[in-house]
């Protein structure tokens, strides 16, 4: 076990963060660049203005009109997407971690709240799945990958809980978690959770052609 | 007259007990973690006595450490008679390590280094030591 712990949690974690962080330059100077190839004239009215006001609008929840259509999934996106975010980072054990591992004091909230935060994303995964599963709109644009992705998102929360309450198979559980979180780390750039990284991007874009061009707004 | 004398026979029968029971938690079984404001963990698994004796650890300086004043270890001194939270605060201070910190370092640090004993946090930290180990 000790053997298995130290590879995951050692050479395993160099391999994730470095395959995650290039994969991520990758993607994004890659979409630069073939916007510079192909449709230069993008870069001429892309505007700051609109791009953050854009993006800014489409971060608060129920400031655009779609959001105020669908106040459910409006109210889940958001919670779903902050925990999904701020928990690993600042999850009590991961600061400890981090802490005895690299000599930071890093930041971190109470067992409590990261356990809260925990049961958000989870139970924000189950809806999401219902509802591929149940709304005929949804379920027509649903492939196979789709539950995949959403597979790779929860399991590091799944078995972060199952772990830190130490429910059943404690250290194997411990192993899968901190493996199903760096699998999550890799698959960002390389699945469609590139739009973590991507989005703030393809908003700029709308907001720039509808504020620049089109003098209208895009929500 | 009678009775009394039976009831206090009974009282003191039962704080042999009870005083009995109170020594035992001198055989400490977890780390104290008093010294936290507000603990986050169950506290630590740590048969004192007998760790030692299956680690193989007879030097108590090993962890009862004693430095002077140019944070050199003084290898045949050992401070037992302390609380490592009277050296070390929540807090880190100087060169000194938070108390946490002093813990995870030298437990988990052996553990490591052994590749024997304990590493991940619930192995230490058990919610419910009964159903546990
Ligand atoms: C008499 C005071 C004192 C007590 C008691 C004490 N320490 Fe320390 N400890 C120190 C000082 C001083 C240093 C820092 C030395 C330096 O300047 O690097 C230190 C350093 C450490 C370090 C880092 C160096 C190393 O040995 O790896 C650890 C870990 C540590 N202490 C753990 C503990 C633990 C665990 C206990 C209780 C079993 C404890 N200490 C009890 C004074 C104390
Ligand atoms: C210098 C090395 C060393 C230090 C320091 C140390 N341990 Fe251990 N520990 C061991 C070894 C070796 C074992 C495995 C013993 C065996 O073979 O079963 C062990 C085993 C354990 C176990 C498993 C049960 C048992 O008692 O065998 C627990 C729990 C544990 N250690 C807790 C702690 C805690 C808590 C601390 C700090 C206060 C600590 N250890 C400090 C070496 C160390
Ligand atoms: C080798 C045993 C060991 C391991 C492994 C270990 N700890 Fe500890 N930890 C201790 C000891 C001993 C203390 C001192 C006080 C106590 O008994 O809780 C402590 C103290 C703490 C404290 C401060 C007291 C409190 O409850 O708020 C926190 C927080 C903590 N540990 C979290 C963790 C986390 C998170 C992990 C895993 C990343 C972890 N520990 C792994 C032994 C361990
Ligand atoms: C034979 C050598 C040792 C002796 C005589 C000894 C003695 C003691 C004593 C008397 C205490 C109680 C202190 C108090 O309550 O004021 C104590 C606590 C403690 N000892 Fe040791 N010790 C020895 C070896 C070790 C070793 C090798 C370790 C590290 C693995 C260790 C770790 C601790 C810890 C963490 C505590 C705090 C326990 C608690 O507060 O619950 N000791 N020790």
């Amino acid at each position: 076990m000790h053997d298995v712990y130290n590879f995951v949690s050692g050479p395993l974690v160099w391999v994730a963060f470095i395959v995650f962080i290039a994969g991520s330059l990758y993607r994004v100077i890659s979409l630069i660049m073939l916007v510079n190839k192909k449709e230069k004239f993008i870069f001429d009215y892309m505007s700051f203005k609109y791009s953050l006001r854009s993006i800014i609008r489409w971060s608060i929840p129920f400031a655009t009109v779609n959001w105020r259509k669908h106040p459910v999934l409006t109210v889940v996106t958001f919670a779903f997407h902050i925990c999904l975010i701020v928990a690993p980072l600042f999850i009590l054990a991961h600061s400890v971690l981090i802490d005895e591992s690299w000599n930071i004091s890093w930041w971190s909230f109470s067992d409590t709240i990261g356990d809260i935060m925990t049961v958000i994303v989870i139970a924000g995964s189950i809806f999401f799945l219902i509802r591929r599963v149940v709304l005929p709109e949804v379920k027509f644009v649903t492939s196979a990958s789709d539950y995949v992705i959403l597979a790779i998102v929860a399991a590091p929360f799944i078995t972060g809980f199952i772990a830190y309450h130490q429910w059943f198979a404690y250290p194997n559980m411990m192993i899968f978690h901190i493996i199903s979180g760096e699998i999550m780390l890799m698959a960002i750039p390389f699945t469609r959770l590139r739009h973590m990284l991507l989005s703030p991007f393809t908003r700029a874009y709308m907001g720039s052609e509808f504020g620049g061009v089109r003098h209208s707004k895009d929500w | 007259m009678k009775k009394r004398t039976i009831f206090i026979a009974i009282l003191l029968f039962f704080s042999v007990f009870v005083f009995m029971a109170a020594y035992s938690q001198e055989d400490i079984k977890f780390v104290d973690n008093s010294a936290f404001a507000k603990p986050e963990r169950a506290p630590s698994l740590f048969a004192h006595d007998e760790h030692n004796e299956n680690a193989e650890l007879e030097e108590c300086s090993e962890c009862h450490h004693v430095y002077d004043e140019d944070g050199k270890k003084i290898e045949d001194e050992s401070s037992e008679d302390q609380m490592c939270s009277d050296c070390h605060a929540e807090k880190a201070s100087g060169s000194k390590l938070a108390l946490m910190k002093a813990f995870h370092t030298n437990c988990k640090g052996c553990h490591v280094k052994e590749k024997k004993g304990p590493v991940m946090c619930g192995e230490c930290h058990v919610n419910n030591p009964a159903a546990g180990k």
